[in-house]
């Protein structure tokens, strides 16, 4: 099964995605 | 966009860089503490056991980084009195909190899922070939996460001094 793991864009976009998705959890904790 | 903003992203640029650029020279400087001129008369065999032996200080020197790492981290959240704040997301110490979170399950991803499986992968510990390769799917993939896992990590690090305001 393919990944994001598996392409260097992939692990950098699901880096930055999961950032935003924190971001804006923490965002709303505060 | 606000300056704020982008003084975050340079923070954030400024250490995620700094750590792909100077974690490659440690890197190099644990593997080959001291310089060994290229000897073509060296054996294929003396040359496998000295890459054994250079894997070996290579991955133990990391995997016990890690544990510095996390352990200092925790020691500055607990002088600053914000060790159970930071873990609970409590307020803006949600910030620094949620960096700790990422930190540990990267730690724990490091020592419970990739160790174990690396190890065998690398030989260290002897293992079928099927196993082994089986292994490497797990040790490449839980490596990768935590790539995946410290670009979120730098960001919230970067946030936790100066970048409060970012969230408000």
């Amino acid at each position: 099964m393919k990944l994001p793991h598996d392409s260097v864009a992939g692990t950098l976009l699901a880096g930055i995605a999961l950032t935003l998705v924190l971001y804006m959890v923490v965002r709303a904790l505060i | 966009m606000t300056l704020t903003f982008v003084d975050h992203l340079m923070r954030w640029f400024h250490l995620l860089f700094a750590l792909v650029w100077i974690g490659h020279n440690y890197a190099n400087f644990v593997k080959t503490p001291r310089f060994k001129p290229f000897n073509a008369e060296t054996s294929e065999q003396a040359r496998t056991a000295d890459l054994t032996a250079r894997m070996q200080l290579e991955h133990g020197t990391f995997r016990y980084a890690s544990i510095v790492v996390w352990c200092s981290g925790m020691g500055m959240l607990w002088y600053r009195g914000w060790l159970v704040d930071s873990f609970t997301l409590n307020g803006p110490h949600a910030v620094i909190g949620m960096g700790a979170w990422i930190g540990t399950l990267m730690l724990l991803n490091l020592w419970l899922i990739m160790w174990p499986h690396q190890k065998k992968v690398l030989g260290f510990v002897p293992a079928p070939l099927e196993e082994r390769e089986r292994c490497s799917r797990i040790t490449f993939l839980a490596s990768r996460t935590n790539t995946i896992l410290s670009i979120p990590l730098l960001f919230f690090m970067a946030a936790g001094g100066h970048g409060l305001q970012l969230f408000m």
